[in-house]
């Protein structure tokens, strides 16, 4: 497993349906902006905290003379509160995130996959102080500063992030859980095929060809990528690929490997499996076959190729794939 | 084997799952959906969708499905796990039964606890006695605290202890917020071991010391500091002790491993550490409310040697009634464990009776 496993920062979850999906780990780069503003948005709650007391005790103080002590009392516990339990409430009843991680995008779980239970969040939370340990003193860059103020390194945290294969800090191994990337928004990307060349030289590929797993996921994947390269560069991404294809299917030696495996593609995913033969149009009769190389013309010709593009209904092969999306309508 | 077909077909399902995720996870609920979503209609739409799903993810790969669409199935069916398997949220009895039921079993049991215990006490007599005696360590008392300290501590009890009523609840949410944090932090610390015993032996010495330098004959004010310390005493001296004892459960996790992988080992003993610290963040708590209502006050001191004397036994009912281990309660393993005699034994009681019924 180890040696077989891709340098990812990916893991597999099996849940209760038997049923593996995939999460993606955060790392400390997507946990420290959520750390820092939570951190802002404690110390913004306190501060408000101590506003609203102020205000209300100023009132108060004309009814009482308890209040005033009162008043500080509520305000010692609340930062108490807040400073020691801020996390470990948000995660047990915000199903797994504070509020900075939910504006990152990160959600914290168990290694198993299940949702963070309310014992787990204390115990991650309130080992954060052994992973922001040790503390640097400002003393040290400025002799001037007090020495009290200490700011938190982390090295213990980050140390163990990058020893372990979750990415977990120390409060994390112990409470067992994991900090996941929990996106919102995607879309789902179908490639269209608008180009008329390709059903064309698609009935021309034998019946035989059976397309492997892995040829099936390389010729997605080109698909996907198609759009991104110019022309000259597709062709020569996909010429170690169709060189020996042509061989096999006895094409043309100059036809365009880009087209080619453009048009497995289409036979792989798009075209129906029922061998109705497509409508050719103005590219009927012609064949990109060796033995019918001396006919006239072939897929490779330039003549052929500025008919297909009069054609109204083929667009500009630039732009032939379109990521469609339309998840969310 | 047409993708786009399929995709086309199953694309209305999937993006209704993904509305529904959406939903649960703005309200926690399918309402806002419409009326066909409502309640425990939307429900169980939602977990059908889910299903469905999730056999279209299991079957992705049959399917020969483009590795993007498999990337959005793997999303989408996390984003609705997420929204089926939420966080169950703690109940009061959860806590209850952690605080009374979990908790002194695992205090009773747990070696750690013996250690703190050992080592915070002793060190504490001894740093008492060493300060108290004047003649063999001349100077003892002063070189741990610091004359200055010390010498605030003894002005500050010159008076008799009489604290105005309104001061109490600020000097109780000062003690809550204080020590229960040095404790928090004493227990966080555990898991690094070394700064958890540092601690430990650092306030076990330092409070030791300035016991012994006020028990020491002429310090003026001696019998009001007695009377203060009296009342809360043995909630938050043992409160000190216990939270250690959780620090060094977690820090021991990862030495003694019982057989389990490390980490494993590291999360088992997370799971026991967090009763034992629950237990002492209580008895702080409780301690803070004696220091402050109780103590400064001007009650008698019989008041607070009885409440000291209560609070004492109340802690050792706490750990030897309610910890003695039970049968049942600790293991709650669903792998029960059996001797191999027994099992033959009721191998042979079985076979003699059916024997007996033909």
């Amino acid at each position: 497993m180890a040696a077989a496993a891709p340098l990812d920062t990916t893991i597999g979850v099996i849940t209760p349906e038997n049923i593996a999906f995939e999460y993606q780990l955060a790392g400390p780069f997507r946990r420290l902006p959520a750390y820092l503003i939570d951190f802002a948005v404690r110390w913004f709650v306190v501060i408000a905290v101590w506003l609203a007391l102020a205000i209300a005790g100023g009132l108060m103080s004309f009814l009482s003379s308890f209040s005033g002590p009162l008043s500080q009392a509520f305000f010692m516990i609340g930062i108490f509160a807040i400073n020691w339990f801020y996390g470990t409430i948000f995660e047990a009843y915000f199903n797994g995130r504070t509020i900075g991680k939910w504006m990152c995008g990160i959600r914290v779980i168990q290694v198993d996959g299940r949702p963070i239970t309310p014992r787990s969040a204390l115990l991650r939370n309130l080992l954060r102080v052994a992973d922001l340990a040790p503390a640097a003193s400002l003393s040290m860059f400025d002799p001037e500063l007090p020495p009290q103020l200490v700011i938190p390194s982390g090295i213990v945290g980050l140390v163990t992030m990058m020893m372990t294969q979750r990415m977990q800090r120390m409060g994390d191994l112990a409470a067992g859980t994991m900090v996941i990337v929990d996106e919102r928004k995607w879309q789902l990307p179908v490639a269209k095929v608008d180009d008329a060349r390709v059903p064309a030289l698609a009935s021309f590929i034998p019946g035989d060809y059976l397309i492997t797993r892995k040829m099936a996921r390389t010729l997605a994947t080109y698909a996907e990528r198609r759009h991104f390269m110019t022309p000259p560069r597709r062709r020569e991404v996909a010429r170690k690929l169709t060189d020996p294809l042509i061989e096999r299917f006895e094409f043309r030696k100059d036809i365009d490997p880009d087209l080619l495996l453009y048009s497995l593609y289409y036979k792989t995913f798009l075209a129906d499996s029922a061998t109705e033969s497509p409508d050719l149009g103005p590219l009927s009769g012609y064949s990109p076959l060796a033995k019918d190389a001396d006919k006239v013309g072939g897929l490779a010709d330039e003549t052929i190729r500025e008919m297909a593009q009069s054609v109204p209904v083929v667009t500009d092969p630039a732009a032939t794939v379109e990521t469609v999306s339309e998840a969310k309508e | 084997m047409n993708v786009a077909k399929l995709l086309e077909k199953r694309r209305t399902d999937w993006s209704e799952l993904e509305q529904l995720c959406e939903a649960m996870e703005l309200r926690g609920r399918t309402d806002s959906l419409g009326a066909k979503h409502r309640g425990a209609r939307g429900i169980t739409r939602f977990a059908s969708l889910y299903r469905a799903a999730c056999a279209d993810l299991a079957l992705a790969d049959a399917y020969q499905l483009p590795p993007n669409t498999v990337t959005y199935l793997h999303r989408l069916v996390a984003r609705a796990h997420n929204q089926l398997y939420r966080t169950q949220s703690a109940s009061p009895v959860g806590w209850f039964r952690i605080l009374f039921e979990e908790a002194p079993q695992r205090i009773f049991n747990d070696g750690c606890v013996r250690v703190a215990t050992i080592v915070f006490f002793g060190l504490f007599a001894m740093a008492m006695i060493m300060g108290a005696a004047e003649d063999q360590f001349p100077l003892f008392a002063e070189n741990v605290c610091g004359s200055e300290m010390l010498k605030k501590t003894e002005a500050s009890f010159l008076e008799p202890l009489n604290v105005a009523p309104q001061e109490y609840s600020a000097r109780a949410a000062f003690y809550i917020s204080h020590n229960t944090g040095i404790g928090l932090q004493c227990f966080a610390w555990g898991i690094l071991l070394v700064p958890c015993l540092y601690t430990l032996a650092y306030n076990a010495v330092v409070l030791g010391a300035t016991f012994g330098y006020m028990s020491r004959d002429g310090i003026d004010g001696a019998d009001h500091f007695f009377e203060f310390v009296t009342a809360h005493g043995p909630f938050e001296l043992t409160a000190i002790a216990l939270s250690a004892a959780g620090g060094m459960r977690l820090g021991l996790g990862l030495f003694q491993t019982h057989g389990l992988s490390r980490v494993d080992s590291m999360r088992q003993a997370g799971r026991d550490a967090v009763p034992v610290m629950a237990a002492s963040a209580a008895m702080f708590v409780l301690a803070a409310f004696t220091e402050g209502f109780l103590s400064p006050s001007s009650a008698p001191y019989l008041v607070k040697v009885a409440w000291s004397i209560t609070s004492s036994s109340l802690i050792t009912l706490y750990f030897v009634v309610l910890g003695f281990p039970r049968q049942g309660s600790t293991d709650r393993s669903l792998v029960r464990t059996a001797r191999y005699s027994d099992l033959v034994q009721s191998r042979e009681t079985e076979a003699g009776r059916s024997a007996g019924a033909t």
